[in-house]
């Protein structure tokens, strides 16, 4: 516990055993303060380092129909604890249950609108191949489809829901610490009517025990996908990075900075040289990239962002919304994101 | 084309070319106050764009035409902020003791503490953005072509290329949130000159360079 440690802002819904987190101004291989679980063995770290961005042809590992389902939607995010006694082999037992139990829940205190949602098909497929460690569970893709009311009998059922739940890279410990009935999922995106959304989160939290909560992107996170974006323009063309304040003026005042790639990522690589493909990034090296940008951009304006929050951040490899909302652009770099995004929903989970 | 009282004239437009008729059911439409040098134009398409500056220098018989890099919904508040027909502060006594009035009574056992920070960060903003209601403009565009001014790294502030970036403001009314941002001090003043451009200049729109070897970055000089 050496040194100071600065403050982190914590989200309102903690419980109240838990010890504030800091990070630790240490060197990079000693992770930073810990927070005890009540009744829990086992520790989560808020990690002060990471790996930079790796490339992959991800079609290489997983489908590209299934790829295909991820990216360019929008997805809002939730967290979701450990679900107890989740088969991946009983996919299509699920399909059918979750299918009722929407059917019923629809027609539950409804007067006669008989056939309005005539019947929903709803299909969960594995998607193969995200996992990134052993400990990792394989990823679940949930898909309701339903016919429109006023169809012809021979229309295709159309997607009105997608959502889907995923662990890549989650800590190894926590993970292997859960006790063996449990699958643990962190992650879970979903697309669709909120009304669709919450019945299938109350379906899920009835069959495996489980509870969801939303999943919000603080800054950090949002700096951090900023730097490691930027990182990969060298080798995939980011072409923007869009960073969205809002200052809380009487009227609001939005503010959009769009930094030219170029300029950008020049300026990442004199904070932070590339050395060698497994080069380690250090959380100071981001905050000096924001606030190097934030520093020119007082210079012109005199206006401080710090006073307000920062709302998006956005390339062409994907856009992070502080509302947990992303959206993937490009699919090669897909692993980086959602390992970043799976320990957030692990962090965020109140245990 | 039509008169209104205030002394505008009103044109509407509707463009046709050798092979079809003038369409009007997207037409452009032109106001132009008698007695000032302004045009505003809505709804014009970039290929007629010339042809309607030709005609409109004939017809005022001025010289040219320029770009006003001005553009907003509103054409009231267009026509305020270039007239200046919105209340502006100027720097003087006066002005102090109208904020005075202003400010409601409060109870004597409360004192502010940085009141004197307040009125001139008030008066700041007053100066640069006006008083009262403010003509409701949505955005304001910068194309920043400066050097780097970030802190700390000298390796990148040497260089001699540019950061290039885009900042864009916008709110339901620009001007208001800008004077809030002021008096707020969430905007260290004095205010900069690329924010009271805005008003001073009548433009929402512009392009920062670095001017010569200085130091600081001014509003170059509108693109013809």
């Amino acid at each position: 516990m050496e040194g100071r440690g600065s403050a982190v802002n914590t989200p309102a819904s903690r419980p109240v055993t838990r010890k504030s987190k800091s990070y630790g101004r240490s060197c990079v291989e000693a992770p930073s303060y810990f927070w005890q679980t009540p009744g829990h063995l086992t520790v989560l770290k808020v990690p002060t380092s990471r790996g930079a961005a790796k490339s992959q042809i991800i079609t290489n590992k997983v489908d590209p129909e299934h790829i295909a389902l991820l990216v360019k939607n929008e997805w809002k995010l939730s967290y979701v604890t450990p679900l107890h006694h989740f088969r991946h082999t009983q996919l299509k037992s699920y399909a059918k249950h979750l299918s009722a139990f929407i059917v019923a829940e629809k027609q539950q205190g409804v007067a006669v609108e008989v056939g309005l949602d005539a019947g929903f098909k709803v299909t969960f497929t594995a998607v193969l191949g995200l996992a990134e460690t052993d400990e990792d569970a394989e990823t679940v893709f949930i898909q309701i489809q339903s016919k429109p009311v006023f169809a012809a009998a021979a229309d295709a059922p159309k997607v009105v829901w997608r959502g889907w739940l995923t662990c890549v890279n989650g800590d190894p410990e926590y993970l292997r610490s859960l006790p063996p009935d449990f699958v643990s999922l962190p992650l879970f995106c979903t697309s669709g009517p909120e009304s669709l959304t919450n019945l299938v989160k109350s379906w899920f939290e009835r069959a495996f025990d489980c509870n969801f909560g939303s999943l919000a992107l603080n800054s950090s996170t949002l700096n951090w996908l900023a730097a490691l974006w930027t990182g990969c323009h060298p080798a995939c063309n980011i072409r923007y990075l869009k960073l969205s304040w809002s200052l809380p003026t009487e009227p609001p005042l939005d503010v959009l900075y769009t930094v030219n790639p170029q300029d950008a990522w020049e300026l990442w690589n004199s904070i932070h040289p590339q050395e060698n493909t497994d080069d380690r990034i250090d959380i100071k090296d981001v905050q000096a990239f924001m606030s190097g940008m934030e520093t020119h951009f007082f210079r012109h304006f005199k206006i401080h962002l710090s006073a307000g929050t920062l709302l998006k951040v956005s390339t062409a490899l994907g856009s992070a919304h502080h509302d947990g909302k992303i959206k993937i652009g490009n699919s090669d770099y897909i692993t980086t994101l959602l390992a970043l995004l799976t320990e957030c929903a692990l962090l965020k989970m109140p245990t | 084309m039509k008169k209104h009282e205030d002394d505008a004239i009103w044109i509407r437009i509707a463009w046709g070319d050798n092979f079809s008729k003038p369409n009007h059911l997207k037409p452009t439409y032109v106001v132009h106050h008698l007695h000032t040098s302004y045009v505003f134009i809505s709804n014009l398409m970039a290929k007629h764009k010339i042809f309607l500056c030709q005609a409109l220098v004939v017809a005022t018989r001025h010289g040219s035409i320029k770009d006003g890099h001005l553009s907003t919904r509103s054409l009231t508040a267009m026509r305020d902020l270039l007239l200046r027909r919105y209340q502006q502060v100027f720097p003087s006594a006066q002005s102090k003791i109208q904020q005075e009035r202003d400010s409601p009574p409060l109870h004597p056992c409360i004192g502010k503490e940085h009141s004197d920070y307040e009125e001139m960060r008030h008066q700041m903003a007053c100066e640069a953005f006006g008083h009262g209601p403010t003509p409701k403009l949505e955005t304001a565009v910068y194309k920043l072509e400066t050097r780097y001014r970030g802190n700390g790294n000298l390796t990148v502030s040497d260089r001699e290329e540019f950061f290039r970036g885009v900042v864009r403001f916008s709110s339901s009314s620009l001007l208001e949130s800008l004077r809030n941002c002021v008096a707020s001090g969430m905007a260290e003043g004095p205010v900069t000159p690329l924010l009271s451009a805005i008003t001073r200049r009548g433009r929402n729109s512009f392009v920062i360079t670095d001017k010569g070897p200085g130091v600081s970055s001014q509003a170059s000089a509108p693109r013809a």
